[in-house]
């Protein structure tokens, strides 16, 4: 079949089909800008049109839950967190597109490959992934006469500094994706755990945890402000781009804000790797892929338009629109030049050396997912920093962790 | 009425067509009346009737999006009562409906007795109080999100240099309390307005007579309202607070726009967690569960309403 893209020409089936692709709204516009410039190249390729959908991210597990019982909507979709093991069963084998497209870009993260590849086969094509970073503002820093910060202990300690500055930092504590993020990567630098690497044990309360949730509080009582309670998944951006925070965990999505609005704040913003503990760095970056549902009936095209996005102009053009946003999940790409280019890029594939997915050491499943969906992790600390006792809320959050592990899906 | 072919064929006359006989056989009265029921019927049965019984369907199975299930009996319902998070719901609900609907129906009363008056722009007057009504929910909510944001809230800028507030004033939508009355807040400016017009068309209704009857006999303005206006409005005020009642426990965007449930779970109601549970977090049975715990506290109020209603 690839010999006819090869070609350039539709074969004679081909009676201009309809493929729809299920994606969000990125949050680098000019990102999907290219991949809609790219499905219509593709659409002339093959004598297809391409749709691309968007919606805001939080909208779309409702609407592939929805597509998944009606058995009926988009052909493929952008799958997030655990989608391959929810959907495990409703998703086609796509092992040979896996194959090919690894074996071109010298292979793929284990990281990334960890969230497709089910024990049924790769249910996804790793797509990218969102570095983490450290993200600051050098002018509070240099104010206070500090460094940006290479550990925890270390945020805690400018922290409070900058605070008594009028410059807090801020990391969210509310129902947002970000609040997990960040979480995730704080306990593994303490060497604490959620579960298991069985993937069946609540491990969440321990002596680690405790010492991460008294690590947060008094992060939040000393050095940030109580708004961390209400943030969104943009909270922390404002916070920054409106020059009051000093530093937050995020993706330099903030930093290309202020650079697509020419706001005189992006010189200031530089970023740093994520910060270390006493169980060294890790990170938790969000892992996006592309899938196929089984009910689709455009599967072949589906899989010829993702090795189409993988070729190496299209890649690179995609990532050069997300102005480093999108990390590529092989290792061949890790040296783009748009890294290289932009000095405060430089660090950002260091990110991929200690990320896991969420849930580590347990391999990831539908009921990590299904911790993060239910916000247990940071309504924890949310209870623990708004007064309850540490050893309470861990206690709550063993409680919920243990529901969640409770309805692992029956794959069959 | 259509005349039977039995009579054409006594007169003589040629019997009837084929359509003539359809037109007769639909001319009777309980096939008739049927008939016209009969859209209304399906509609019923499709959108309500149907989903109404899958849910309840899906409460009693081990449902998971995207794995089929089985039929579990009442294991979901026994997970969330044993849940924290559900039971912190289900008061948050009680909170939330209670001072919610005491706001809306003591503000409504009143502000149906200021339109009721006869001033000029009347009628662009009462126009513009069913704006907060008329506009999709989500769109003025996200205004409000913005109001009540934490770096920007405009609420808070107002308060603090009217010298009302210190600074930097309530986190809103960051602590309990001030989130519940965040979203009580929205909630009764969106309200509002539904409880207010309807009161004022029970108002209009009322016949001048009785007012100026008790003010001849010597009424003050809080007796005439308490004993002639008030009973007078009863009806009206049961059915509007009926509605009211379901329309607020079962509020979803309110929150969903403001605080997802936040901060920990202290603003979920019902249909947030519901959501929560059952979309994102892909537990079918239990989002359903959740969703119908509503249905037996609804029908009870409906129940007792309309009882109360018809007794008058």
């Amino acid at each position: 079949m690839a010999a006819w893209l090869a070609l350039g020409r539709a074969p004679a089936f081909a009676q201009k089909r309809e493929l729809t692709f299920f994606s969000w709204n990125h949050f680098v516009p000019a990102s999907d800008d290219e991949l809609r410039k790219q499905a219509e190249a593709f659409g002339k390729l093959a004598n297809c049109t391409v749709r691309v959908d968007t919606v805001a991210h939080l909208q779309m597990p409702a609407k592939l839950a929805a597509e998944a019982q009606s058995q009926s909507g988009h052909d493929m979709f952008r799958s997030a967190g655990a989608d391959p093991f929810l959907y495990e069963n409703q998703l086609v084998n796509i092992d040979d597109v896996v194959e090919k497209v690894g074996k071109q870009g010298g292979g793929w993260y284990s990281f990334a490959a960890e969230m497709m590849r089910t024990k049924s086969g790769w249910k996804g094509v790793p797509w990218f992934w969102v570095s983490f970073p450290g993200t600051y503002n050098m002018a509070h820093f240099k104010k206070a006469g500090l460094e940006h910060p290479k550990t925890w202990d270390e945020l805690l300690h400018h922290g409070k500094l900058l605070k008594k500055q009028g410059n807090p930092v801020g990391i969210p504590i509310s129902h947002c994706s970000d609040a997990h993020s960040t979480y995730w990567s704080v306990a593994w630098s303490f060497g604490a755990k959620v579960i298991e690497a069985d993937g069946k044990t609540p491990a969440v309360n321990s002596d680690k945890t405790e010492r991460v949730v008294e690590w947060y509080k008094e992060l939040y009582k000393d050095a940030m402000e109580p708004e961390v309670l209400s943030w969104d998944d943009a909270g922390n951006n404002r916070f920054l781009l409106s020059g009051k925070g000093s530093w937050i965990h995020n993706p330099v999505s903030p930093y290309n804000a202020a650079l697509a609005n020419k706001q005189p704040i992006a010189d200031d913003i530089n970023h740093h790797n994520s910060p270390a503990g006493p169980a060294g760095a890790h990170s938790a970056p969000p892992i996006l892929g592309m899938s196929v549902w089984k009910f689709s009936k455009n599967i072949e095209l589906a899989k010829e338009f993702i090795q189409f996005l993988f070729r190496k102009e299209n890649f690179d053009a995609w990532i050069v629109a997300s102005n480093a946003f999108n990390h590529p999940p092989l290792k061949n790409l890790a040296d783009h030049p748009i890294w290289a280019r932009n000095p405060k890029f430089a660090m950002l594939p260091k990110e991929a050396e200690f990320a896991h997915p969420r849930g580590w050491p347990a391999k990831p499943s539908d009921a990590v997912q299904r911790i993060d969906d239910n916000y247990i992790l940071a309504d924890m600390v949310a209870k623990a920093v708004n007064g309850m006792p540490t050893k309470r809320a861990m206690a709550w959050a063993e409680e919920q962790v243990a529901n969640a592990l409770k309805g692992q899906l029956k794959v069959g | 009425m259509a005349v039977g072919h039995r009579a054409l064929e006594i007169a003589g006359l040629p019997g009837p067509g084929r359509l003539a006989r359809v037109r007769e056989w639909w001319e009777q009265e309980h096939v008739f009346g049927y008939g016209l029921i009969l859209p209304a019927l399906v509609l019923l049965v499709c959108l309500v009737a149907y989903p109404f019984g899958m849910a309840i369907y899906f409460s009693l199975s081990d449902y998971w999006v995207g794995s089929p299930g089985g039929f579990v009996g009442l294991q979901n319902y026994r997970a969330i009562l044993g849940n924290e998070t559900f039971r912190q719901t289900v008061q948050n609900s009680f909170v939330f409906t209670a001072i919610a609907l005491t706001l809306k129906a003591v503000l409504g009363v009143w502000l149906a007795l200021l339109l009721v008056r006869r001033v000029r722009f009347k009628r662009l007057i009462r126009g513009a109080v069913l704006l907060p009504w008329v506009i999709p929910t989500a769109l003025s909510t996200l205004g409000w999100w913005w109001m009540f944001d934490s770096l920007y809230s405009v609420v808070n800028w107002t308060a603090i240099h009217l010298g009302i507030l210190s600074a930097p004033g309530p986190n809103w939508l960051g602590q309990s309390a001030y989130a519940m009355a965040a979203v009580i807040t929205v909630n009764v400016w969106r309200g509002l307005p539904f409880f207010a017009i309807t009161t004022l068309a029970g108002l209009v209704s009322i016949p001048r007579e009785f007012d100026e009857a008790a003010e001849v006999d010597g009424a003050g303005p809080w007796a005439r309202f308490r004993y002639v206006t008030l009973p007078l409005l009863k009806p009206v005020l049961a059915v509007v607070i009926l509605f009211s009642t379901i329309f607020t426990f079962s509020d979803f965007n309110i929150v969903y726009v403001l605080t997802r449930g936040g901060p920990v779970n202290t603003t979920h109601l019902f249909a947030t967690l519901a959501y929560q549970t059952g979309l994102q977090g892909g537990n079918l049975g239990q989002g359903a569960a959740i969703s119908l715990c509503l249905f037996p506290l609804l029908a009870t109020a409906v129940f007792f309403q309309l009882r109360y209603v018809r007794k008058d």
